[in-house]
């Protein structure tokens, strides 16, 4: 029922749809990119798609329960960034060099 | 109408900036896209009509977590990559396919699952959402809140602590 | 007292001084070791003098003292108890044992003072003891069989007991393996009998055997009695499983005198005298006995005539004398096969401890060609061997004459028995005679042969004694089975006929005149008298006859000084084939298939492994994809 209404009307859907292909782009970037900040930036992104779908319920179902949700995930995925970032800048002091594919010491 | 216009105009950004920040090779390009997606992300959260969180958007994640990414990029002497993509034109498509699958059935069951959306607590409309998150912040969860700000203390030792190995970070000749 | 207590006390004795020997086993006290190994002995004895005594009191129709342990296997349908019966027959068993036991034991402190390994002996000789009173005292087919196995395991360690010398270790190991293939032939006896009967007691036998002889080849109790009759060859040393016993005087010479002649070869004598009741219903069975043991009797004989080493002449002489024993059971004599044991034990420990006096005096020397007037310097030793010898010649009225007569007479005259087994007994006899007095001769009358540089010097008296005991018992053993025929006259009874009466099958004598009986004895012991003359007068008077008939005799003489090649002959066509099928056995099958099998098993794990393997790669990237793969799947699962 793909009606010109159904792409009038925003509701919660199109904000759904929207998070998902983020969360998607997000993703794809974890798993196709070789530089180990790219892969820190898919992840981010990840992440604020699933913030973004955490508002738009908010919205729809009228309590603030997801705003708090995405408060607590904006604060952790910051701190999480900067482990993240920490370990990256440990790993090129070590080995000079942050593309994965030098990194495959666990192979078995 | 005019909401809708805003919706679609600001989504198309925001999509097209996320897919240059995934495909571009340049690590600090796909920096500087982030920063904007991130402030399309803010627009968005205004948009839903969640003032105080759009505001957080902008203040922590445009303004702090991304320009700590790029002042790690700077660190680094990264000339543009060789191969910033995994080769492998099976794996590629084989990973694209998994996250855009992974991505329609959360969207499906998302979708699916609205008329359970619990509608209690509903909001008072008196007060606006800043205040209202705020009180809710101090009281509700406020053990969860103060957890919070001792996390971020562990964070910020720890970040200082794994940073501080010997090494260089001058590229190698 | 305590009849369970007395048993316990019995059988204990030994095995603890097995387990005190046992424990000390390095130590080369020969003395202490050898204390308590003849204490437990002649506890043993002294316990079963007692029995005997409460035995005599009760009454001729209950006269069995029974007690039982512990029930043992509970299995279905089989039902054994840890039982123990002393009735006529093992009192006559235990006394002998233990009695001839203990005096070995004490000979053998004498003769293994100066041996490396002294208190291994020692534990090895009260271990046998022990598996030999479990063997005679048992109240079912398998605590003999217990007892069998174990006696024949005690022969093996002692027999190859000084084991760093190839060839012995290998002739202990032959007598185990010829007893093993007996032993084969025991348990299929005892599973037939269990299939048949379901119960393998002896008293329960008795009772519930049918009381009509089997006339068919393939009757249940013929199969089973000649299964146990091949068990009994393992064990007795009959055609075709003696070879062991000529081996196994390798063991030291104590050895040879209680197990090879006294006690653990008369085992499958004993096994047959106990189930004389279920034997007598299988006449086929006996008449195979009959024929194997006098043909064994007179095949060891001929072997015995041609043999230079001492105690490979006694050797064959006990297998001879076996197959006396075997022969009194086939033709349903089991007083005179009792009788003929226990006279047997008595002349051939004596005979054996004699020649290990002898060959202690010579300094290990074994070959009766280099020895030779030994009388004068080995005074006991030679009185106490005439003892032995008249008694196994059978001359009246030592102890052989009384036994050996009474099988002859059993082997004519009962109606098992057949001319031909009596003719072949006779000539036995001869010949026993003949190669009996060859050994007195050449050993201690004539010239001396030896070097001046052997003093040959009497033995001590822990060796003398016993010398001089089982000599009195080789002239008066004999007198408690006095035949009718003579001591009817007199007023003399044959005590061990009338001792034994009530416990084995009593057969229908056919009617003898005396005048008959007193013919066949003389006869016998003229045929005896003249084999003797004629040996002295080949080995004292003329030296060259004998010589002159050997090689007259050539090829024939050959043949039989090797034995008849039997031993060749077993390992060319039953050894070598055996052992050449077992290598290609293994060689087609273990190697090629069930190796191959295995390592096939393991390859293919190890393939599937590596395939696998191929999933760690080490990338990252991989792994978050295969998270996401799965998460997508569970996804599905859960939402569709």
């Amino acid at each position: 029922m793909l009606s010109i209404e159904t792409f009038l009307h925003v509701g919660l859907a199109h904000y759904i749809f929207l998070s998902g292909i983020l969360f998607s782009f997000g993703m794809i970037a974890v798993l196709m990119r070789k530089n180990v900040i790219v892969m820190l930036m898919g992840v981010e992104l990840m992440l604020n798609a699933v913030n973004l779908s955490f508002i738009a319920f908010s919205k729809e179902s009228g309590n603030l329960n997801g705003h708090i949700m995405v408060f607590f995930v904006m604060t952790i995925a910051a701190a999480e960034a900067g482990v993240g970032l920490a370990l990256a800048v440990a790993i090129y002091k070590k080995f000079h060099e942050v593309n994965i594919r030098f990194f495959e010491h666990l192979r078995g | 109408m005019w909401e809708a216009i805003a919706f679609y105009s600001l989504a198309f950004f925001l999509v097209f900036f996320a897919f240059k920040t995934i495909t571009v090779p340049n690590p600090i390009h796909a920096a500087l896209y982030l920063v904007l997606t991130m402030i399309g992300l803010g627009a968005a959260f205004f948009n839903l009509g969640a003032q105080f969180i759009a505001g957080v958007q902008m203040i922590v994640y445009a303004g702090a977590v991304m320009v700590l990414f790029v002042m790690v990029l700077m660190l680094f002497d990264l000339k543009a990559e060789l191969r910033s993509f995994s080769k492998g034109l099976f794996s590629g498509g084989l990973k694209v396919m998994s996250a855009a699958l992974l991505a329609g059935l959360a969207i499906g069951a998302a979708n699916s699952s609205v008329a359970i959306l619990d509608t209690q607590d509903a909001a008072k409309p008196t007060m606006d959402v800043t205040r209202q998150l705020g009180i809710l912040l101090y009281t509700k969860y406020l053990y969860a809140f103060e957890a919070l700000g001792i996390l971020l203390l562990a964070v910020a030792v720890g970040v200082v602590a794994v940073s501080r190995i010997k090494g260089g970070t001058h590229a190698q000749h | 007292m305590n009849h369970a207590l007395l048993i316990m006390t019995l059988l204990l004795a030994p095995l603890l001084g097995f387990l005190f020997n046992g424990f000390r086993f390095s130590s080369k006290d020969a003395y202490l070791a050898g204390t308590v190994a003849t204490g437990a002995a002649a506890i043993s004895f002294f316990c079963s003098l007692l029995l005997w005594k409460d035995l005599l009191a009760l009454p001729v129709e209950s006269r069995v003292i029974a007690t039982h342990f512990f029930d043992w296997i509970n299995v279905g349908a089989l039902n054994v108890r840890f039982g123990f019966v002393v009735d006529q027959i093992s009192a006559i068993m235990i006394l002998v044992v233990t009695g001839v036991g203990s005096l070995i034991h004490l000979f053998s402190v004498g003769y293994m003072a100066h041996d490396e390994r002294p208190t291994k002996y020692f534990a090895y000789l009260n271990l046998f003891l022990f598996n030999m009173l479990i063997l005679v005292l048992g109240d079912n087919l398998v605590i003999t069989f217990v007892g069998w196995e174990g006696v024949g395991l005690c022969s093996y360690l002692l027999v190859g007991f000084w084991f760093t010398d190839s060839q012995k270790a290998s002739a202990g190991m032959k007598a185990f393996v010829t007893n093993r293939i007996g032993d084969a032939g025991f348990l299929i006896g005892m599973f037939t009998l269990f299939f048949a009967f379901g119960t393998l007691n002896y008293a329960d036998l008795a009772a519930i055997i049918p009381k009509v002889p089997e006339t068919a080849w393939l009757g249940t109790i013929t199969i089973a009695t000649l299964c146990l009759f091949l068990g009994a060859t393992g064990k007795s040393a009959q055609i075709p499983l003696y070879v062991w016993l000529p081996d196994a005087m390798a063991g030291p010479t104590p050895v040879s005198a209680l197990i090879h002649a006294a006690t653990m070869v008369t085992a499958g004598v004993y096994l047959f005298v106990r189930m004389s009741n279920v034997l007598v219903m299988a006449p086929h069975t006996m008449e195979v006995i009959a024929w194997v043991g006098a043909s064994t009797a007179f095949v060891a004989a001929t072997i015995g005539v041609t043999q230079w080493d001492i105690k490979k002449i006694l050797a064959y002489s006990t297998v001879s004398q076996l197959g006396y024993m075997f022969l009194a059971v086939g033709v349903g004599a089991f007083t005179a096969a009792q009788f003929h044991l226990m006279t047997h034990a008595f002349f051939k420990a004596l005979m054996f401890l004699g020649s290990g006096s002898v060959i202690h005096a010579m300094h290990e020397e074994q070959d009766v060609r280099h020895m030779g007037g030994l009388k004068k310097y080995l005074p006991i030793t030679h009185i106490t061997f005439v003892c032995g010898w008249l008694a196994i010649i059978g001359m009246p009225p030592f102890a052989g004459f009384f036994s050996k007569d009474e099988i002859l007479f059993q082997a004519f005259a009962s109606p098992y028995g057949n001319k031909g087994l009596w003719a072949l007994g006779v000539v036995t006899a001869g010949l026993t005679a003949f190669y009996m007095t060859r050994l007195m001769c050449l050993t201690f009358w004539g010239k001396s042969r030896f070097g001046h540089d052997k003093h040959p010097h009497e033995s001590p008296p822990t060796m003398a004694i016993p010398l001089i005991i089982l000599g009195v018992f080789s002239v008066i053993g004999g007198w408690v089975g006095i035949p009718h025929v003579i001591g009817g006259g007199v007023g003399i009874p044959n005590i061990l006929e009338g001792w034994l009466e009530p416990v084995t099958a009593q057969l229908k004598e056919t009617e003898v005149s005396g005048l008959l009986e007193w013919g066949l004895m003389g006869f016998s012991v003229a045929v005896a008298a003249i084999s003797a003359l004629i040996a002295y007068s080949f080995y004292i008077l003329s030296p060259e006859t004998p010589k002159s008939i050997a090689a007259a005799l050539g090829g024939f003489y050959d043949a039989v000084c090797n034995k008849y090649y039997v031993d060749e002959f077993y390992q060319g066509w039953i050894i070598n084939p055996l052992v050449e099928g077992s290598k290609a056995l293994w060689l087609y099958i273990d190697v090629n298939f069930i190796d191959k099998a295995t390592y096939l098993a393991g390859d293919l794990v190890s393939g599937a492994a590596s395939f696998v393997k191929t999933v760690q790669n080490g990338k990252t990237q991989s792994y978050a994809l295969y998270m996401a793969l799965g998460v997508v799947v569970v996804m599905t699962i859960v939402l569709l």
